[in-house]
This record gives C-alpha cells, sequence and structure tokens, in this order.
C-alpha cells in the first residue's frame, strides 16, 4: 500500500471543526499545548474559545486526567458553556487517557461530546463522524442526519481519494494560473458570447470567498451582457443550523445584488455529491466555458468543456492542473479569509476581473 | 565500565536476582550501581532495605534534580536508583523510563562505577522499555526464565525485541528451576543460540531474605544458594562478548515442549 508522503489534514483538526459547526462554545484540546495551533486559532477567529490540557512530559509519564478534570472543571464555572467538546490528540490517546471517565466524573457528561482521536487514524473525516456519532448518542442531532452526514464525509473522503490530494503519493505545490491572465480569458469568452456557466461547489464556510465569482460575473453580465447561467450548492434547508445558515446569509446578499441562482445543487455540506450534480447540468447544456470554484475536482469535467477551476492551496492547485482543468487559480487560504466573517469576501481572481473590467470603461 | 540489562517475564524473579547479583559483584569489591527500571520501584529494596524516593517522582516538582536526590548507597555501597513511573493503568512507563534513563546518564558520572546494573520490567513491549539496549546504555542482556512455557514464551518475545534491534544477549539465567525443567531451557537456549549462564533452583533461604529485605547472600552468606549466585555473578563478570539472538516461532516454541526428542 502506497503512503501519501505530502502533509495531510488531520482528524483532530476535522473533528474541531465539527464541534465548532455543531455550535459548540469551547474546545479543549487534550494535548501538549503545541497540538493543533494552527486550526484552534483559525478557529478562535470564529468564535469558539479553544484551549489545551498543555500535557507536559510529567503527564505524559503519569497521566494527564488530572490536568483535564481542574481545567474542565475551570473552564465550566469561568464561561458557563452549553455545549462542550473535548478532542483527543496524539499524546492522550498513545497514554490512554479516558476523556469520558473525567467528564462524566464532572457531571458534564449531558453537554460535552468527548471525541478519542489522533492524527494516526488515518482519514482526517475520521475525526468529524467520531464527533457527529458522540452528537447524536447526546441527542443533538438526529439518527437521519448522523447518517446523512457520515455519508456525505465518506464520500469526500473517497472523492480525495480518486480526484483530490490524496490520490497520489506525492502531489507538488503549484501557486497556480495568472489571476489576471485568467480574468482576461473569462471576460473575453464572455464577450465573444460564449455560453458559461458559474459552478460554486464550496464547502461549508469557504463559500464567502468563493461566491464572489457568481458576483464579479453578475457585474460582468450587466455591463456588457453575456450567456452566464449560475449554479450552486446553496440549499438553505439541508445540514447543520450553522451551515444551513451560510446559505442563507450568501443567498440574501446574492439577491440584493438582483443575483438568481439557476440550480441549486445541494447544501454547503455536500460538495461531494453536489458536483455531480453540476456537472450533469453542463455536459446537458451548449456550455462552452466552466467556471468552478471550490473543490473543483468534484465537478469532473474537465476536458469535456472549457474549464477555469478556482480553488484554495496550493497542492490542491496543483492536483487540479493535473487532472487537466485548462486554468487553475489558488485563493490562498481560504479558511483564514473565511472563518469568522458572515459575508461574501472580496476574492483574488474577483478583484482581477473587477480591475480589467474598470479599465474597460 | 561493564553494563548489563536483566530482562524477562514479570513476576520471574528479576529483581532479586538483579539485587543479589549487584550484592555478589560488590563482594568481589567492585563499584556497583543498580538502576531499577520498573514503575513499582522495587528493584533496589533489598539493597537499601525500603522504597528509596523514584527519580521520576523528584522530577515532577524538580526539572533538575542533583543526583544526591535520586541516587542511594545501600548496602556493601553499592549506589542504587529508582527511575519509577506511573501508578498502574494510567500515563506511560515506557516514556517514563526514556525520560528517567536519559537524564541519568546525562548528570551521572558513570565511569564511575566498575558495574551498571538495569533491572528492566517485563519483557520488551514498546519502544520505551527497550531504550536502555537501544540506546546502548547497557552493552547486553541477561535474560531470566523458569522453564514454564509462559516463561520461555517470554524469553523467546525478549529474543525477537533484540533480534529487531540488533541488540547482544549475554545468556540466560534460568531461575526457579524444577527437576525435569531443564531440558526445555537447554533445548530453548540451543534453539535461539544463546548460553544457559545459570541455574538457580527454587530457594527458600531467597524467599526468607526477600522478607528481611535484603539479600540472600547477606543473610546466608555461607548457603549454598548463595555460593551459586556468587558464581553466576563472577560468570558475568568474565562474559567478554554477547551475540544477537535467534527467536523461534510459536509451532518451534511448542515443540520443545512436546517433540519426544
Amino acid at each position: 500500500m502506497s503512503v501519501i508522503i505530502h502533509p495531510r489534514p488531520s482528524p483532530i483538526a476535522a473533528a474541531m471543526y465539527m464541534l465548532r459547526d455543531l455550535d459548540v462554545d469551547v474546545i479543549i484540546l487534550h494535548g501538549p499545548s503545541g497540538c493543533c495551533f494552527g486550526p484552534a486559532r483559525l478557529l478562535e477567529k470564529d468564535g469558539v474559545k479553544v484551549f489545551t490540557t498543555a500535557l507536559s512530559e510529567n503527564e505524559l509519564i503519569f497521566g494527564g486526567e488530572k490536568r483535564l478534570r481542574n481545567i474542565l472543571k475551570k473552564i465550566n464555572e469561568l464561561f458557563k458553556p452549553k455545549l462542550i467538546g473535548v478532542v483527543g490528540t496524539c499524546a492522550s490517546m498513545i497514554i490512554g487517557e479516558n476523556i469520558k471517565r473525567v467528564v462524566e466524573e464532572l457531571n458534564l457528561a449531558n453537554k460535552t461530546i468527548c471525541c478519542n482521536v489522533h492524527s494516526g487514524l488515518g482519514d482526517n473525516t475520521i475525526g468529524a463522524i467520531e464527533v457527529l456519532k458522540e452528537a447524536m448518542n447526546l441527542g443533538i442531532i438526529s439518527k437521519e442526519e448522523f447518517e446523512r452526514q457520515k455519508y456525505m464525509l465518506e464520500m469526500a473522503t473517497l472523492l480525495e481519494k480518486t480526484r483530490g490530494t490524496a490520490r497520489l503519493e506525492y502531489i507538488p505545490n503549484s501557486p497556480g494560473d495568472n489571476p489576471k491572465k485568467v480574468a482576461y480569458e473569462i471576460i473575453n469568452d464572455i464577450r465573444n458570447n460564449k455560453e458559461v456557466a458559474c459552478i460554486l461547489n464550496a464547502k461549508k464556510e469557504t463559500a464567502f470567498l468563493f461566491a464572489d465569482i457568481i458576483i464579479v460575473l453578475n457585474e460582468i453580465k450587466k455591463k456588457i451582457g453575456g450567456k452566464i447561467k449560475f449554479i450552486a450548492n446553496l440549499d438553505p434547508n439541508i445540514g447543520l443550523p450553522r451551515i444551513r445558515n451560510y446559505s442563507k446569509i450568501i443567498l440574501e446578499e446574492l439577491n440584493r445584488r438582483g443575483i438568481n441562482i439557476d440550480f441549486i445543487t445541494g447544501g454547503l455540506d455536500e460538495y461531494p455529491i453536489a458536483g455531480e450534480k453540476a456537472k450533469e447540468i453542463v455536459l446537458n447544456s451548449s456550455t462552452e466555458l466552466a467556471i468552478i470554484a471550490g473543490i473543483p475536482h468534484a465537478v469532473a469535467i474537465e476536458g469535456k468543456v472549457k474549464t477555469i477551476a478556482i480553488t484554495s492551496g496550493s497542492r490542491a492547485t496543483s492536483n487540479l492542473k493535473s487532472l487537466g482543468y485548462d486554468y487553475v487559480v489558488n485563493e490562498y487560504g481560504a479558511h483564514r479569509v473565511t472563518l469568522g466573517k458572515k459575508y461574501i469576501h472580496r476574492s483574488i481572481l474577483g478583484n482581477a476581473i473587477r480591475k480589467i473590467m474598470r479599465d474597460i470603461s | 565500565m561493564r553494563s548489563i540489562a536483566i530482562y524477562g517475564k514479570g513476576g520471574i524473579g528479576k529483581s532479586t536476582l538483579a539485587s543479589n547479583i549487584a550484592y555478589a559483584l560488590s563482594k568481589f569489591g567492585l563499584k556497583v550501581l543498580l538502576i531499577g527500571c520498573d514503575p513499582k520501584s522495587d528493584s533496589t529494596i533489598n539493597i537499601i532495605g525500603k522504597h528509596i524516593p523514584s527519580l521520576l517522582d523528584i522530577m515532577k516538582t524538580n526539572k533538575n534534580p542533583s543526583i544526591d536526590m535520586f541516587l542511594f548507597k545501600g548496602s556493601n555501597n553499592i549506589s542504587c536508583i529508582e527511575i519509577g513511573g506511573p501508578e498502574p493503568g494510567i500515563g506511560c512507563a515506557g516514556r517514563g523510563i526514556i525520560v528517567g534513563v536519559n537524564y541519568i546518564f546525562k548528570n551521572l558520572n558513570i565511569n564511575d562505577y566498575d558495574f551498571i546494573i538495569f533491572d528492566v520490567p517485563a519483557d520488551i513491549v514498546c519502544g520505551g522499555l527497550a531504550i536502555v539496549v537501544k540506546e546502548k546504555y547497557a552493552e547486553g542482556v541477561i535474560i531470566v526464565t523458569s522453564d514454564d512455557f509462559m516463561s520461555i514464551y517470554a524469553a523467546n518475545n525478549i529474543c525477537r525485541g533484540l533480534n529487531t534491534i540488533r541488540v547482544n544477549a549475554f545468556g540466560i539465567l534460568y531461575n526457579k528451576s524444577t527437576k525435569n525443567g531443564i531440558k526445555y531451557v537447554e533445548k530453548f537456549s540451543r534453539k535461539v543460540n544463546l548460553p544457559i549462564i545459570g541455574i538457580i533452583p527454587y530457594s527458600e533461604e531467597i524467599i526468607s531474605a526477600n522478607k528481611m529485605m535484603k539479600t540472600v547472600i547477606e543473610v546466608y552468606p555461607n548457603s549454598n544458594i548463595s555460593n551459586i549466585i556468587k558464581s553466576i555473578s563472577l560468570s558475568i563478570l568474565n562474559i567478554k562478548e554477547g551475540r544477537i539472538p535467534n527467536w523461534l516461532s510459536i509451532n518451534e516454541l511448542e515443540e520443545i515442549f512436546y517433540e519426544n526428542s
């Protein structure tokens, strides 16, 4: 079995993001203080209080449950959270810490989601599924919702392994194509009256960045005309309340700008399967240019029409290039840009298009 | 300076033998250091006469303890250290041994000693328990076994571990020998290619001395068992080199007990 040797996302981070989606007030990482520092800081930006039990050599030898007990007790008294998430780390799980026992001893079991994960478990989605299972056991989500979410996460894993950055042993980084050059491609194709499909197939909060392409394409349309249809996974009736709300906010903003989405392909957590629907719509039309933002590799239309992929991450960019997408733009740090914001954020490609459009006028 | 690590199945008598060998070597005029690596901290009781504070317990509150805080002198001026570790069921004993042994060897001048004995808990079940030999703190291993299947099974597991990490063993100590058991241990010894360094019979004197928290040589210096341990200690002292042992499959191991040869 080949091993993927480039860095991969961690089940611990996936568990933390899922806890955020479930609207926990605090997350406690049971491990050394450096564990998942990056995701922890990003989630703090998003309003979640993140803590660490800061296990040191002493606790790794003698056990850290006492430390967890003290910190959990203190946080509960200090912040009076309605919902708490406690997530394991490599260090605490390897030495066999029992998070649940500590939570039960403190009588916090009815409002604490315990997640026994570490980074050696394999796919990052394992962490998210663990959190969902515990949330179901606590009655926070229904069994049906758990099964739906689990299926989506399994499909997301499959997508990564077949067409994403987990499909090869090593994928190098790539800066992607020059946004200005891609902006000209888009404007010229619209000006030449080519039929364009703009597909938003985004994952959760990153839609706040990737939806910008819808706004700029609509601005072009208003200015120079063009045949553009909008396809988006923005169903406001699917997913956890927080995720539904993202769709609602984006749709309202688009609505205010007079933009109508022609085809809704699913919810913001359905990107692994919504891409298939988008593909069908595009291939059953006379689309000549498809602009796909978010998780473009879920929309497998490269080679069938001219494609411009907009994604985040230099490895994802490189992967899309090697799959055969004609142009790929890297929107650097989509999570970093969108966490903590609840409005459509201007994107790199969007700004490149705006600048050219200003010059045209 | 010579050094050995004693491994073997739990309860096989490693700590008793380690303290008795340490005492015998000290009687030969050697400056001996006995390092207990078991979280129970009971390797040095027979030398000191009581439990001593463990290094890791001290390090809980003092990251850099001085040598005199964790090194204790006992019978016949033998130096003793207990590394210690977590209480049963929590934490990680292996990590404790890594931290403790590294600290000792960073801070103690080991060349002050003629002979160092490590008493290591159980068999080499994880990297932490192997650190003593993996990092060459001990030159090689002595495996303690009795003649029962599970004990030889554990001894074989240690051989496997040593083979994997390419560490030498000096030989086997056959403890609690029985009338008919020698044939099994001899077969095992041949198959893993390790010599039997010595045979220690079951001894009421050892049990009696253990109750007094002393070595048998100290309590019954002229007894037969004391002479056996002294002789074994001399053999250990004279071992020039060890060898990487072979290890047996479960079928080969079972054949030791069931074949008619």
